[in-house]
């Protein structure tokens, strides 16, 4: 066997395995030039006939052969390979800029997403959140308040009262039952106190209700979170910084703030926080130390303790968050006004 | 309260801009809502004289008048006639501006040239008066500057006082106050008191509704328009003007706070007056024309023929000042905030007076009060003080406040010592005198909120200046948290967001038809509503017992705005007659009996549950989307599965509604919304509802979950195919299957229901792929075979279910 025959075996195969169009065809072509059958093989097969020395010769020789061929293969079988995907996943291609399918989620609702983040500033600050009955006595709303009897606030202009659940037609002559939908969390003061001795430090969120008609700023049901800290000796130095605390982790911290001189029978002496926001002073909150007949009304004595309250407005913070112009949207329940937010 | 800047100024010298001034008492207590320039920015308006006056020709309404400022003389044309030749008027001449920036010039009129105009009272901005041309006094400076001349560029602040500070609707207590909060010189003027013979005398029945009664007698009053500053005053100050002798009355109740009345004495019959209660089915005429049925809890002024004035309100129209009065008596009282407060409220009558005195008018203002009105009159109207008497049978002592100095450093956070403290309560007026480390605290009359030591001690920061107060964080020892019903109520609401529901937040309000329209049981406990006494409007009578009217309303609405695919959800309360298991918060003292507020989750959906894209339609929500929901909701909260029985209550479809149950206590019912029950409510058919009790689902918190540690073992999984009776509950076919399938069994899901002849008529397939996992042991297929034979066996016991092999 010359050297030549085993040249010419070499580069026939080479040129068949390189001239592979498909898969197909490589698989041939290498099972006839590289398989059982192939003139290679056959060579092969001769070894055995001969000298030690030849056989080692041609020995060496047909596996250099099968060793490029093999290669020679492998590279085609990737050329060919790289070809076939590229065609493939061409003609699987997709228009990305389809709609994306998106699982169904809902939303929650804004006045209570600012609730619960404003709960987070105040748990923040160590208050517990504590939750109380809608549907009030006047004696909680109003009396242990510190709330004179004929305090306009009373009134069936401001207050919406209901009729009386044992049945007995208690209607007074202005319209007052003893039983109201509560007008602010305050009440819930009176009876975190005469649930827990002191120190004392609760955040109560809720509902409140005034007897308004709905307009732009002001709706019949709308939302406050009440804090009270009673303690020994809190100021209102301590309720200035708790509250400049909480509105700054609120609206951040470049806010402007001010504390303005302002009543409510229930705190003395009393505030209302304003911040500057959007070119004005807006008013967050009213606020104030808790006076002592109201102390004195939750089972606290006034001259052992002392503390400070407020009361801040959850949905015009939401207004502010969401930069929205009428309250009315937050209760109209719109699904388009709903799932924008 | 308005407050026009000259005014103030004539009380205290401070000449701080309105601006600075509005800062100041904003941060001050007394809140400045506005700054009003309503007559500003007039220019080139002059006095002058009427010369002459004559009809344009032609005209049945115009009137040439030759008029002078002293300067020039020229022509205008005028469509009033209420004037004549010597009367002086406001001018505004060719080139003037009135306030609001109307430029007046020349314009020719039926063939005259009218050189500018003559305005009206409303075109100074001073007043309404438009019925003809404003005649100023008859000594008004021909050739002022009007401008100048009735200060009209003059700033108004425009007020928001709290309650407690009743001295804020009176300008000498305003100006009390700017000089406590900068120091400035006050400048009030002295009472005088009455002499001489009041024409009338006064007995006070009720000294206790009543403290202090004024009279003062003034003779020889000419009534007529009062000068143009006084009304120009009033007039910013928000009030009418109407008569020199009225405008009076009006003008000293601004500057002292104390309300008077005046009445045509000749007017008044004898023989004396009395300050008394209302008898039985007595009457009042009041001064809007209104005839008044008196209470007996109503305080009056009366003469000999009976009420002439409804105390502290508004006086009579029988004894009124008019046109031809000559002779006057002013009643300058004192009532009780209560009495007032009462008798306001009874006849819906809110005025000047009844405002003030609601907030309590000091009775030592009154004498200050009558001099300054009776003054006033005599200025404007002529006439002389001719006599007058001052009631005031019990002054009341002086409070005497003591003011622990260490206590209000405590309380306010603030390092102030005796001293200072002491300094600040005499800038207001108090008489103080220390005793030790305490002070005895007087306060100045002006001041009858200032009643304890909390008021002074409110007092004493507001002088400091509550910026001055420094800004502390006390440690509240405490971790902060919610408590664990509300985070589970937190985790409810987001896992249902995140399942596809949207949040929603109605009003709790519904009408007892909302109640029938659900078909409720007569003796249904959903009926017990509590009512409101003062609804807000017809559809929303009474307190919620069922969140279902409410999300149908919601529902409703957006599907009227063509939004038909709707997953809504509230976590909120119904309010109903507690019994045990839902308790009622405590009543209080008086044992108020309240409603119970139990937590509810309340559900409604509509329309498509997934939306149509351009690669799949639509699926329409049904009873298995809200059990989904209910599901989402018990996991979040870390609960088991609830227990679903079928129901056919109201106001559900009958066989396509269920009860839940949470380790057997009965939680609410979901489904489909009965048909008639959809008609009612106007929602679209099939519609969805559901309502839960939440309040055992939160109870706890959410609960910690047990990990499942995964088998090291491979699993085996095969499926079985039960054929049961087609009533046979398909929960009770899976607890068989789980049964005998054994404790190895992991899971075991519902694949195929099938319904066909080779089941048999009347019968159903139900198919489960079951997974088999033990950690101990690798199972093979003798275990797969034994675990088939089990579950025949079991399904044939607890359902009369046989295997398809």
């Amino acid at each position: 066997m010359s050297a030549e025959e085993i040249d010419r075996i070499r580069d026939e195969a080479l040129a068949a395995l390189r001239a592979a169009a498909t898969l197909e065809e490589l698989d041939e072509a290498r099972t006839r030039r590289l398989g059982k059958r192939s003139a290679l093989a056959e060579l092969q097969r001769t070894l055995g006939g001969l000298e030690p020395d030849a056989r080692r010769e041609l020995g060496a020789a047909i596996n250099a052969v099968r060793g490029e061929l093999a290669e020679a293969e492998a590279a085609r079988r990737r050329e060919l390979e790289e070809e076939r995907d590229r065609v493939v996943l061409a003609a699987e291609a997709v228009d990305v800029t389809l709609p994306p399918r998106r699982p169904a989620t809902g939303h929650l609702h804004p006045v209570a997403e600012t609730m619960e983040a404003m709960l987070d500033v105040l748990t923040g600050l160590g208050y517990a959140v504590v939750e109380g009955p809608e549907v009030e006595t006047d004696w909680h709303n109003f009396d242990a308040l510190n709330t004179p009897p004929d305090h306009p606030a009373r009134s069936l202009n401001d207050t919406i009262y209901v009729h009386r659940l044992d049945g007995v037609e208690a209607v007074a002559d202005d319209g007052s039952t003893g039983v109201l939908l509560r007008t602010q969390t305050s009440p819930m003061q009176i009876r975190a106190m005469l649930a827990s001795e002191p120190p004392l430090y609760v955040a109560v969120p809720g509902r409140v209700y005034r007897s308004d008609t709905p307009d732009a700023t002001h709706l019949p049901m709308f939302h406050q979170i009440e804090g009270l800290a009673v303690d020994t000796d809190l100021s209102f130095a301590d309720l200035k910084g708790s509250l400049e605390v909480a509105a700054r982790a609120l609206l951040g911290d470049d806010v402007a703030l001010r504390f303005r001189p302002h009543f409510f029978p229930f705190t003395e002496p009393s505030c209302e926080l304003d911040a500057w926001y959007g070119g004005r002073w807006i008013e967050l909150l009213g606020a104030g130390m808790v006076h002592p007949n109201v102390l004195a009304a939750g089972g606290y004595d006034p001259e052992e303790v002392q503390g400070f309250a407020w009361g801040m407005g959850v949905d015009r913070m939401a207004m502010l968050r969401h930069d929205i112009a009428d309250l009315r949207l937050f209760v109209e329940n719109d699904l388009r006004f709903l799932s924008s937010l | 309260m308005r407050v026009p800047l000259s005014w103030l100024r004539d009380f205290v010298d401070v000449d701080l801009p309105a601006e600075e001034l509005a800062e100041l008492l904003t941060m001050g207590g007394i809140e400045v809502e506005a700054i009003e320039r309503p007559t500003g920015g007039a220019r080139g308006v002059r006095v002058a004289e009427v010369l002459s006056m004559a009809p344009v020709e032609g005209s049945r309404k115009l009137h040439r008048a030759e008029v002078s400022d002293g300067e020039e003389t020229l022509e205008v044309v005028a469509g009033a006639a209420n004037f004549g030749p010597g009367d002086r008027v406001a001018w505004a001449k060719p080139g003037s501006v009135l306030p609001g920036g109307f430029e007046i010039g020349r314009r020719t009129m039926m063939g005259v040239t009218s050189n500018g105009m003559l305005a009206s009272a409303r075109e100074l901005g001073v007043g309404e008066d438009h019925t003809g041309i404003w005649r100023l006094e008859p000594d008004a400076p021909v050739g002022a500057d009007v401008v100048d001349w009735l200060d009209l560029d003059d700033a108004v602040l425009v007020l928001e006082v709290t309650p407690d500070r009743g001295y804020g609707l009176s300008l000498h207590g305003l100006a009390r106050d700017v000089a406590a909060l900068t120091g400035a010189a006050l400048r009030l003027p002295e009472p005088v008191a009455p002499s001489g013979d009041p024409g009338v005398p006064v007995t006070i029945a009720d000294p206790e509704r009543c403290p202090r009664f004024d009279a003062r007698r003034i003779e020889g009053v000419t009534v007529g328009p009062s000068p143009a500053w006084l009304q120009r005053r009033l007039a910013a100050a928000g009030m009418r003007p109407v008569s020199n002798v009225v405008d009076a009355t009006n003008a000293a109740l601004l500057e002292t706070g104390n309300p008077i009345h005046a009445y045509d004495l000749a007017l008044l019959s004898g023989p004396e007056i009395v300050v008394r209660l209302a008898e039985d089915g007595e009457t009042l005429t009041t001064l809007d024309g209104i005839e008044r049925r008196l209470d007996a809890d109503d305080l009056l002024i009366c003469d000999g023929d009976g009420p002439v004035a409804l105390a502290g309100v508004m006086g009579g129209e029988a004894t009124e000042i008019n046109d031809a009065t000559t002779e006057v008596l002013l009643e300058v009282a004192n009532f009780s905030a209560r009495t007032v407060l009462r008798s306001a409220r009874r006849h819906g009558l809110h005025t000047e007076g009844s405002k003030r005195w609601e907030r309590q008018v000091p009775p030592e203002t009154a004498r200050l009060a009558a001099t300054r009105c009776a003054e006033l009159i005599t200025a404007t109207a002529g006439g002389q003080v001719t006599g007058g008497a001052d009631h005031y049978p019990r002054p009341p002592e002086r409070p005497r406040i003591r003011l622990r100095t260490a206590r209000a450093r405590s309380r306010l956070g603030l390092d102030l010592d005796a001293a200072a403290q002491q300094g600040l309560l005499e800038r207001l007026g108090c008489a103080v005198r220390p005793d030790g480390e305490d002070l005895e605290v007087t306060p100045p009359d002006y001041r009858p909120d200032l009643v304890g030591e909390v008021d002074l001690q409110e007092e004493l920061v507001r002088l400091h200046g509550y910026e001055r107060v420094p800004s502390r964080v006390p440690s509240t020892g405490q971790v902060g948290a919610r408590t664990p019903e509300h985070e589970a109520r937190r985790a409810v609401r987001r896992a249902l967001a995140g399942g596809g529901w949207t949040e929603i937040m109605p009003f709790p309000f519904t009408a007892l038809e909302d109640l029938d329209a659900l078909g409720l049981a007569a003796d249904d406990r959903r009926r017990e509503a509590v009512a409101l006494v003062n609804p807000l409007s017809k559809e929303e009578t009474v307190l919620r017992t069922s969140m279902v009217p409410s999300l149908l309303r919601v529902l409703r609405h957006n599907v009227n705005r063509q939004h038909h695919d709707l997953a809504l959800f509230e976590v909120g309360r119904v309010y109903l007659p507690p019994t045990g298991d839902e308790p009622a918060a405590d009543g209080g003292p008086d044992g108020v009996a309240l409603p119970a507020e139990p937590p509810v989750l309340g559900l409604a959906a509509c329309g498509a549950f997934v939306p149509a894209r351009h690669d799949r339609p639509a699926r329409a929500g049904d009873v298995f989307d809200l059990l989904g929901a209910i599901d989402v909701v018990r996991d979040a909260v870390g609960r088991p599965p609830l227990e679903a029985t079928p129901t056919s209550e109201a106001p559900f479809h009958p066989g396509r509604a269920a009860r839940l149950a949470l380790d057997g206590v009965d939680l609410g019912a979901v489904g489909e919304l009965h048909p008639r029950v959809a008609e009612a409510f106007e929602v679209p058919p099939r519609t969805l509802v559901g309502e839960l009790r939440l309040a055992d689902l939160l109870a706890g918190g959410v609960r910690p979950r047990r990990a499942v540690v995964p088998s090291p073992r491979p699993p085996i999984r095969f499926d079985v195919a039960v054929v049961v009776d087609e009533a046979t509950p398909a929960g009770e076919v899976a607890e068989a299957v789980l049964a005998g399938a054994g404790p190895t069994a992991v899971a075991c899901d519902l694949f195929d229901v099938y319904r066909g002849a080779s089941v048999g008529q009347g019968r159903k397939s139900l198919a489960y792929r079951l997974r088999l996992e033990d950690a101990e042991a690798v199972l093979g297929e003798d275990d797969e075979a034994a675990a088939i034979d089990r579950v025949a066996e079991a399904v044939a016991e607890r359902v009369g279910g046989v295997l398809r092999r």
